[in-house]
């Protein structure tokens, strides 16, 4: 390795050496240069970084190794869907799509708007690229009653790396999901949605990760016209795993839910942080998180919405979390943040952490259901609610933490 | 011997405390009470007696110690057991405020507790049809319309509706000793009425009931074979039906002040 790329982050680990390694290989590109300086500014973001103070990769990830853990299986893979599938070092996808989907596969890096504010999404970007694997994957869809477009990663392997962009034209409708199975030491993806006119968009996350595994899957959400934007993620969390969104409101009218549940059991770690930013009048935001915590696991909640004085005037958004600590040794952080410029706008915020009520347990015990499957049923309950907006999906999800629950 | 001259609950100088360890409280103090198969006996006394207390010392909940004494149910000790075990050798609590249990619907409810208990009783589980007919059976008889018992239990319910919700879970679950804790608290005269006959119907010559109450208004509907007074964790007096009545005319300091 040269002097000169070595340089490029302060102080690097055994991880950031080879990133740089991988980096090194890579066929000069100004873009990617770009890109890996967007991410060699802070290195694995650090608890010193206020965005990662719950979620420290550079401490989590001191080198890229192959775990001794397998990835999952995938309970939203179906044959409905049109599967896109990445592994550590391969990339499957559907040769026949419907009109109406129009992909394109690009062996070179694209640049990435705000990549100084996603050091893991510019990283994934820069380093998407292989032989065997696309630099850019550019979907553009132009028409609705579509099947869903489904993003899988999983296989084992050191590292894992994806960029996608999709843009929903005006009137075209689809829905998306990603499932992180884990198997990978490191995952990082990006995936941009540019939503435009009154497209609709409905997007599923599903992850599930083991305690030597870190990833980050980091979506950057733009809305225009009066489009509809809904996400609804399911994480179950790794030694480090960070579900991020930054979405934009950038003409009037959009409307954006974005929901999101955590179930976390021991040894293991799951981030949830969105950052929306009212860029235009009269936009909606609806956002519900809602978790889980067990012995040794931890959650963490960050949320912000910023509403700039004008272009933010009749802003109505409202962000709540809610966290449920099921055993002593449980974790959770949380911050709700409003950043609140213009003087007409209505936003709300809810924040709440707790143990499951002792008056329901008792209750649901003298009528018989034993203590394990009484605290089940009532954290079912109270996560079903984040998850109902996964459409199709929202029974599998649902199945999913129950089927959780019922085993921790 | 005949179900209905069988004892089914048997409580022998039981104490309890309330609390933590060093600021705990004895609230029960060396009661005995005995209900055979196929009575009804009612406790009544003034606040504080030990009545609520009682049941749940009886049903399990944590917080309440047993510092001594012994209560059977058909012969087993039940002190010992969780409460889901009670429940599944037959204990129903109807509870005073039955508890609001969001995001899970009444038949789901129901039906996990039935299938718990019977898991625990080594029986099969009850097949859908047969479920959904005896809750609709149900149903119509206390006036418990089919969307209703779809809706989270009790989460928005009358505390009317939560009582009949209680006798609903009761009838369906069937169990063989039954306790109602202030089953008359906030019912109107009809909800009463709802309430009562579906009380009575459980009534059976192999079912023990123990009906715990403030007032008398109850009694005149669910009419019990014993009347026992409760004060200061003990059962100080024991009668018929007429000492419901006397305890309506003279209060508890009259006749507590007799028998003292």
């Amino acid at each position: 390795m040269t002097t000169a790329l070595r340089d490029l982050i302060s102080n690097p680990n055994t991880a950031e050496l080879e990133l740089i390694a991988r980096y090194g290989m890579q066929p000069e590109d100004p873009r990617r240069e770009r890109l890996f300086e967007a991410f060699a500014q802070t290195g694995l973001p650090t608890r010193r970084m206020e965005a990662w103070k719950w979620t420290d990769f550079k401490a989590a990830l001191s080198a890229l190794d192959r775990p001794a853990s397998q990835s999952a299986s995938d309970p939203l893979a179906s044959d409905d869907a049109l599967c896109f599938r990445f592994s550590p070092d391969g990339f499957e996808y559907p040769k026949d799509l419907p009109e109406g989907i129009h992909l394109f596969v690009k062996p070179e890096p694209q640049a990435l708007g705000s990549a100084e504010d996603v050091p893991l999404g510019a990283l994934a970007a820069a380093l998407a690229g292989s032989k065997t694997r696309p630099g850019t994957l550019m979907i553009e869809v132009t028409a609705a009653d579509l099947p869903r477009l489904h993003f899988a990663f999983g296989g084992e392997g050191e590292a894992s790396f994806a960029r996608v962009t999709i843009v929903v034209r005006p009137g075209a409708e689809l829905s998306v999901s990603e499932s992180y199975l884990g198997g990978a030491g490191f995952l990082s993806s990006v995936f941009e949605y540019s939503l435009q006119g009154d497209a609709k968009l409905n997007r599923t996350v599903y992850q599930r990760g083991a305690d030597q595994e870190t990833m980050a899957a980091t979506a950057l959400v733009q809305l225009e016209g009066a489009s509809e934007y809904t996400q609804t993620s399911l994480a179950f969390g790794a030694k480090l795993a960070r579900l991020e969104t930054r979405l934009v409101h950038k003409e009037a009218g959009a409307k954006a839910i974005m929901n999101a549940a955590y179930l976390v059991g021991k040894g293991l770690h799951a981030d949830i942080t969105t950052h929306v930013r009212h860029g235009a009048p009269s936009c909606i935001t609806r956002q519900m998180t809602k978790g889980a915590v067990l012995d040794g696991g931890t959650g963490v909640f960050q949320g912000k919405f910023h509403v700039p004085r004008t272009a933010g005037q009749y802003t109505d958004a409202d962000m709540q979390h809610k966290a449920l600590l099921l055993e002593e040794g449980a974790v959770v952080f949380a911050k709700p943040e409003l950043e609140i410029y213009a003087d007409d706008v209505e936003c709300a915020h809810g924040n709440t952490c707790g143990a499951l009520d002792a008056n329901q347990l008792f209750y649901m015990r003298q009528r018989g259901i034993p203590e394990r499957a009484a605290r089940a049923l009532l954290t079912e309950a109270f996560i079903a609610e984040a998850v109902e907006t996964a459409g199709d999906l929202k029974d599998i999800l649902r199945d999913e933490a129950s089927n959780w629950l019922a085993e921790s | 011997m005949p179900a209905y001259m069988r004892t089914m609950l048997k409580i022998e100088n039981l104490t309890a405390t309330v609390g933590e360890e060093d600021e705990a409280k004895t609230i029960i103090n060396g009661l005995d009470l005995e209900v055979p198969a196929g009575e009804v006996h009612a406790i009544m006394g003034p606040n504080g007696a030990g009545k609520s207390t009682l049941s749940y010392v009886l049903t399990g909940r944590d917080g309440y110690e047993v510092t001594g004494g012994s209560a059977t149910l058909n012969g087993e000790d039940i002190l010992g057991m969780d409460p889901e075990e009670r429940a599944a050798k037959g204990l129903f609590l109807s509870f005073q405020y039955p508890v609001e249990i969001p995001g899970v619907p009444v038949m789901t409810f129901v039906r996990a507790a039935m299938n718990s208990q019977r898991k625990a009783r080594g029986e099969d589980e009850i097949s859908a049809p047969d479920f959904i007919k005896k809750s609709r059976e149900l149903g119509q008889k206390l006036k418990l319309d089919a969307d209703m018992l779809k809706r989270p239990l009790n989460v928005g319910f009358s505390g009317g509706e939560k009582k009949r919700l209680e006798i609903y879970q009761m009838m369906m679950l069937e169990p063989k000793f039954l306790i109602l804790d202030e089953t008359d608290s906030g019912l109107d005269i009809d909800a009463l009425k709802t309430v009562s006959d579906g009380v009575n119907a459980m009534r059976s010559p192999d079912r023990g009931m123990l009906v715990i109450t403030h007032y008398q208004r109850l009694l005149d509907h669910i009419q019990p074979d014993k009347v026992h007074v409760l004060a200061k964790g003990r059962i100080i007096a024991t009668g018929g039906p007429e000492l419901a009545h006397r305890l309506e005319k003279e209060g508890y300091d009259g006749v507590l002040g007799e028998v003292a």
